[in-house]
């Protein structure tokens, strides 16, 4: 069966002018991402600010073209596709519900817009299947009236998820779709998105800093440093039983609501990489807790684990202690 | 309730420290603009060393609470207390120049907004400096030194070349840093921390709230912190507050609290974070529908009653406070009933 | 405070546009009939004035009331024209420069520079000295040689939505690229063209007056307020009202323009902050 998303090789990079006296910087965003998703999986996307989580998504959506690499969407290449095939089968939504949503058109109007740009929808249909879409993300027909700044974040992010699933896409891209809103309009987001990936059999690129809901909602994991996916395995094996040293640093800052634990220090320094400067051969080495000096000198492949696959010298060689 | 027979904490010394007064006392504070009751009747205290976390939707009138307590309500705003005190001090009888002494440097905040309240028009540095030497004094070179230790010590790089930097030049997270550092300048003695991580990854995270818990001990720091990740609050608060619609609703030591939760507003909150560890993927996250209400001034009964699946006719009239101990709820259900 | 302003300019930019569209139905007299009898009848202040001319007459004896009416016209119609052309013109380029950026945005940009370095005043007096005055040209050299607030505006408004989340949506939902410059970008920057439209419009009608004075404006007999002021300069030794009526009236309607424009501003900039 063909993947829902497939990418090879992706890499971004992003030129930044170094202002009157310093020199231009090349920021490597992405750099040699591949991976597979299948149908109906929800992959999360975890990893510090900065490290290409959005790039990636801007990418796989087609806003941004890569560097190198290209992205097939069930079979077809994104690159060849036009506009409007690949709105119906590919379908982003955003993190912060302020800025997703045009403040000058109508609630309806915004979600109608994917059906509209088609081109080929009677305008009766168009106007029925986005009053249906509405409802569907609990939206009354009272507030299909109205203007963005007229909701709430929570409905409004209702209303941007309207808006993706009006062309029934088979792939929603959602980048940290719940960060900007409270923990009980997350809740309600996340059970909404739950309930129509399974009516709807959709596929998810799910990106968030928030493992705990990453955790809930994805069945796969990658997890992301400074451009790569250092490590990628099933939700289940990632939480269970981490194998490279920055998820488990990651996974250890997560601060459950468990009384009396307090704060772990995961050891990995005080120092933030920077993405114009990567570090040679192991990137993370220079924050590594476990970091041993070879980690300096060699640059470590993919290595097979329980669950998936992780980038780490020390689960190459084995044999060394 | 007067500050006279109070006397200054020197004064005091030879009692036992159980008889000081408090670090922040505060009763009743309502705070209303005009058609809107953003407080309505909150009580905290918060002795030296201790952290109170306030946790509660947005909206709940948690910041509002933090600018009472500082004395930087926007215009319009009207306050009243019952008792608002700090370190005995009865901060309604300050004058405004009293005020800012004491705002900056024995007590201090971490804005929610850090683009907000740092000076577009001034570095980094200079702002940082500009606190020190106000309150303190001396040259401003050892303000800036002082500076960069901070900032190195929130775990900024190159604190030197930050400290030359405009605002608008830092990301989110430098910025949330640069004002958590700033609050640190003058070693201050009560902390008022709004959202302080918000912006933050979680390894970051993590190493800030090391650092404050570090300054507790080592200086007897107390930390009011406003937050709505109940992660941070079970690891490091000693009390919770739980705030809805400008009132405590919930209030008892951290253990008890999450052993115990019993406001139907605070079970909700709890069901509604997927817990690391423990996530159920097939079944619902639970959630309060509905949401905050705006609340008028003259409202009464349970404002939570609404979204409540408790609810019965007796929560439109007064709802009581009951106690369990250190645990407080104001509800027509008893502190304890879930258990 | 402000909003008295905003309401003090568009009642005087209601009446300006109120007279232009409405002079041939609510004027007293013909503008153009002559009766040189009567000439130079004084205004309704002074002693001796006669009611069926209440501005007085000029010195081909027509009336004034009628001919600063229909001059509203004149000055509303250039203004209009030359904010609709130059806006058109302005925010065409702007928007394009600012929403794809790279070579478009350099090629806008030198463009605007080379706009600035031309001297208004002087290039409208040699057009229309070479080619001979009328309305239409007016119009059309103004429109030509103000666009630059316009594309300046544009295209720095425009650079800050591209890279909002709801023209990234817009673009993934399938929208084509004149739909997203069209019905996502363009009304959201509207507010921000309006403010400049009235900058511009006082502008124009301050240059056509200044063009008309000179004789370059809109050709003899129409009522041009800069116009009005030309020919009566020669009798404002003894009859001041002939320069004053139409140097007043044009300094009324700039300054509503203006006030407008400010209120305008103010209410952007409070409804900005959410
Ligand atoms: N248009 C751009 N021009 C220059 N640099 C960019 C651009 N977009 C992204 N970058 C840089 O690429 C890197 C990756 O950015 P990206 O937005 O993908 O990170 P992210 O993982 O989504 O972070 P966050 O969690 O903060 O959203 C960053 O260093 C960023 O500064
Ligand atoms: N300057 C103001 N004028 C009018 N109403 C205000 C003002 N500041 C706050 N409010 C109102 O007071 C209430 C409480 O606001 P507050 O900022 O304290 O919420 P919060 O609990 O801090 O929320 P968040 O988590 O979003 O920061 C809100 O309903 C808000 O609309
Ligand atoms: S007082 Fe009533 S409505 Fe309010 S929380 Fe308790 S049971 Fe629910
Ligand atoms: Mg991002
Ligand atoms: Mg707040």
């Amino acid at each position: 069966m063909t993947p829902a998303i497939e990418v090879r090789g992706l890499c971004r990079s992003f030129r930044q002018r170094g202002g009157l006296l310093g020199q231009d910087r090349t920021v490597v965003a992405v750099d040699d991402v591949s991976f597979t998703l299948a149908g109906g999986g929800v992959l999360g996307v975890v990893g510090e600010s900065g490290c290409g989580k959005s790039t990636l998504a801007r990418i796989i959506l087609g806003l941004l073209p890569p560097t190198a690499g290209e992205v097939l969407v069930e079979g077809r290449r994104l690159a060849a596709m036009d506009r409007r095939a690949r709105a119906r089968l590919i379908q982003p939504v955003f993190q912060d519900p302020f800025a997703s949503l045009n403040p000058r058109r109508r609630i309806r109007d915004i979600v109608a817009m994917p059906l509209v740009a088609q081109g080929d929808i009677p305008a009766r249909q168009v106007a029925d299947r986005a009053a249906e879409m509405l409802a569907r993300v609990g939206l009354s027909a009272e507030q299909a009236e109205r203007y963005p700044a007229q909701l709430s974040g929570g409905q409004r992010q209702r209303v941007a998820i309207a808006r993706a699933l009006v062309l029934r896409p088979r792939i929603v891209i959602c980048d940290e779709p719940t960060s900007a809103l409270d923990v009980s309009v997350q809740a309600q987001i996340l059970n909404l998105l739950a309930e129509l990936r399974r009516e709807l059999n959709l596929t998810y690129l799910f990106i968030s800093h928030n493992l705990a809901v990453v955790e809930h909602v994805a069945t796969e994991v990658a997890v992301m440093y400074l451009g790569r996916i250092v490590e990628r395995a099933t939700a289940d094996a990632l939480f269970r039983a981490p194998q490279h040293p920055y998820t488990k640093a990651l996974l250890a800052s997560v601060l459950t609501p468990e009384p009396g634990l307090g704060v772990p220090d995961v050891g990995l320094g005080e120092t933030l990489p920077d993405p114009a400067n990567i570090p040679p051969a192991c990137r993370f080495h220079p924050r590594c807790p476990v970091a041993e000096p070879r980690c300096a000198t060699t640059t470590p492949h993919a290595i097979m684990t329980a669950g998936g696959a992780a980038e780490c010298l020390l689960l190459e060689g084995a044999g060394k202690p | 309730m007067s500050t006279s027979d109070r006397g200054a904490p020197p004064a005091r010394s030879p009692n036992p420290p159980r008889q000081s007064p408090p670090l922040l006392e505060i009763e009743e504070l309502r705070v209303t603009f005009g058609r809107t009751a953003a407080v309505r009747g909150a009580s905290f205290s918060l002795e030296k060393g201790e952290t109170h976390c306030v946790v509660g939707e947005s909206g709940c009138g948690k910041s509002v609470t933090a600018l009472a307590v500082m004395g930087l309500l926007a215009r319009g705003a009207r306050r009243e207390a019952a008792r608002l005190e700090f370190a005995g001090q009865d901060l309604r009888a300050l004058s405004e120049r009293q005020l800012s002494a004491l705002r900056g440097d024995r007590m201090a905040m971490i804005f929610q907004e850090p683009m907000t309240s740092l000076n577009p028009a001034y570095t980094v540095g200079s702002q940082m400096a500009e606190v020190f030497t106000r309150h303190r004094g001396g040259s401003r070179r050892a303000a800036l030194d002082r500076a960069a230790d901070l900032l190195a010590r929130v775990g900024i790089t190159a604190p030197g070349m930050r400290l030359g930097q405009f605002p608008h030049q830092l990301s989110g997270g430098l910025r949330q840093r640069v004002m958590i550092a700033m609050a640190l300048m003058c070693d201050p003695e009560l902390l008022i921390a709004d959202e302080p991580t918000t912006a933050l990854d979680v390894t970051v995270q993590a190493q800030i709230l090391r650092l404050l818990a570090e300054l507790q001990r080592d200086l007897g720091l107390g930390i009011l912190l406003i937050t709505h990740d109940l992660g941070i609050v079970a690891r490091i608060a000693d009390r919770v507050s739980v705030m809805y619609a400008g009132e405590v609703v919930e209030s008892a030591p951290t253990a008890a609290l999450f052993a115990a939760p019993s406001h139907p507003y605070t079970r909700g909150l709890l069901a509604c974070v997927p817990v690391p560890g423990k996530v159920k993927r097939e079944e619902a996250l639970g959630s309060i529908p509905g949401m905050v209400p705006r609340i008028p001034p003259g409202f009464t009964g349970c404002a939570f009653r609404d979204r409540c699946d408790h609810a019965a006719p007796e929560c439109a009239g007064a709802v009581p406070r009951q106690q369990a101990g250190a645990h407080e709820v104001l509800c027509r259900l008893p502190p304890g009933w879930a258990a | 405070m402000r909003q008295a302003g905003l309401v003090l300019g568009g009642v005087i930019v209601g009446i300006a546009l109120l007279c232009a569209i409405l002079a041939p139905w609510i004027v007293p007299h013909d503008p153009f009939l002559q009766n040189l009898d009567n000439r130079l009848a004084v205004p309704f202040w002074m002693e001796g004035s006669n009611p069926a001319h209440l501005l007085g007459t000029d010195q081909l004896g027509r009336d004034y009331l009628s001919r600063l009416v229909h001059g509203a016209r004149i000055s509303m119609l250039i203004g209009v024209l030359t904010v609709v052309a130059s806006g058109l013109i302005g925010t065409t380029l702007g928007v394009l420069g600012g929403f794809f950026g790279g070579r478009v945005d350099d090629a806008v940009l030198f463009a605007i520079t080379c706009r600035l370095a031309i001297p208004v005043v002087l290039v409208a007096l040699a057009v229309v000295g070479l080619l001979g005055s009328s309305l239409t040209l007016v119009i059309l050299v103004l429109g030509l040689l103000l666009w630059d607030r316009f594309a300046v505006v544009a295209r720095s408004t425009t650079m800050q939505l591209r890279n909002l989340d709801y023209v990234a949506a817009a673009w993934s939902a399938g929208v084509s690229t004149p739909g997203i410059l069209l019905k996502e970008i363009l009304p959201n920057i509207a507010s921000h063209l309006a403010v400049v439209a009235t900058l511009e419009m006082a502008l124009a009608i301050l240059l056509e007056a200044a063009l008309s004075f000179l004789g370059l404006g809109v050709p003899p007999p129409l009522p041009s307020w800069g116009l009005m002021i030309a020919e009566g300069k020669d009798y404002m030794f003894f009859s001041p009202w002939v320069i004053f009526i139409p140097g007043v009236t044009l300094f009324i309607v700039v300054l509503g323009i203006n006030l407008l424009g400010d209120g305008l501003r103010d209410l952007l900039g409070a409804g900005d902050t959410r």
